[in-house]
């Protein structure tokens, strides 16, 4: 299907953003990913809505490393918490990427209380082929020790995920395998025929120039070498 | 509100479009030739049993 010119640009920002996040995961020199959002202008704005996409992610390099949240990053990142609220009809993937953001602000400030938690019965009822593609559209969610209705749905599933991962690398849909690999990364019970740092390692290499893709995957690897919020 | 709607003026970009963005269409499959699979269970070691190609059925008439 075809593009908009808008769908395009914010696809161009969103992987921009996802950019600067992979290169301070690798420890790379950029401290700070999301503050451009905060400026004014048509850029800040693009870089706002990139924010929003993205999620909980924009912010997790400071989490994952804990590196101390730059103020000016937080005030963007809740800027774009606050300028995109899901709609009344917005689908369970959209509030609950709402839900990783106000979480992760609360998780950086925690006087501001936990935000309250949209349902997850669509994932009870999801096969696996759908299971697997929810999660890892909300990858930004599986996280070490978070505990929210959706990765309390991956747990009770761990097979089936892995069973969804291998099909998408069967189909090469990278993205789809690096979110189910880094929900795995955090499972208990996941099959250790799976071969899953092998796995990833591949999905790295035929997807990681997808600054989507590589994000997933670095999360993983912090996570699977102990990395804690 | 009005930020997002501040934001759509400026921008172009809507609700709908972060909204599409974070409530994506499962990509089409593509699937590997057999060079990328053999290299996949190379890579994959302990994981070839699942990550090798599909067993070939064989074919009708």
């Amino acid at each position: 299907m075809e593009q908009s010119g808008t769908s395009t640009r914010l696809q161009a920002a969103v992987q921009d953003l996802a950019s600067g996040v992979v290169s301070v995961l690798r420890g790379g020199d950029h401290t700070r990913v999301v503050l451009t959002a905060g400026t004014e202008g048509e850029a800040g704005d693009l870089a706002l809505a990139a924010v929003r996409v993205l999620g909980a992610d924009a912010m997790l390099p400071g989490l994952l490393l804990a590196i101390p949240p730059d103020p000016a990053e937080v005030a963007a990142f809740r800027k774009a918490v606050e300028a995109y609220p899901p709609r009344a009809d917005a689908a369970p993937t959209v509030r609950w990427s709402h839900w990783g953001m106000a979480r992760t602000l609360q998780r950086i400030d925690p006087s501001s209380g936990p935000p309250d938690e949209p349902g997850a019965g669509w994932l009870d009822e999801a096969g696996w082929q759908s299971l697997t593609h929810q999660l890892a559209v909300l990858a930004p969610l599986a996280l070490p020790g978070e505990d929210c209705a959706v990765s309390r749905a991956a747990v009770l599933r761990p097979v089936d995920v892995a069973r969804g991962f291998v099909r998408a690398v069967r189909r090469r849909d990278w993205r789809q395998a690096a979110g189910a690999g880094r929900w795995l990364t955090l499972l208990p019970g996941v099959p250790d025929t799976l071969g899953l740092e092998s796995g990833l390692n591949f999905v790295e290499l035929m997807g990681g120039q997808d600054p989507q893709v590589a994000l997933h995957v670095q999360a993983a690897r912090l996570m699977r070498t102990g990395a804690r919020l | 509100m009005r930020s997002e709607k501040f934001t759509e003026e400026l921008t172009g970009i809507t609700g709908v479009d972060i909204d599409a963005a974070l409530d994506p269409v499962e990509a089409d499959g593509v699937y590997r030739d057999s060079r990328e699979c053999a290299a996949l269970a190379i890579v994959a070691g302990a994981g070839a049993v699942l990550l090798s190609p599909p067993t070939p059925r064989p074919k009708k008439g």
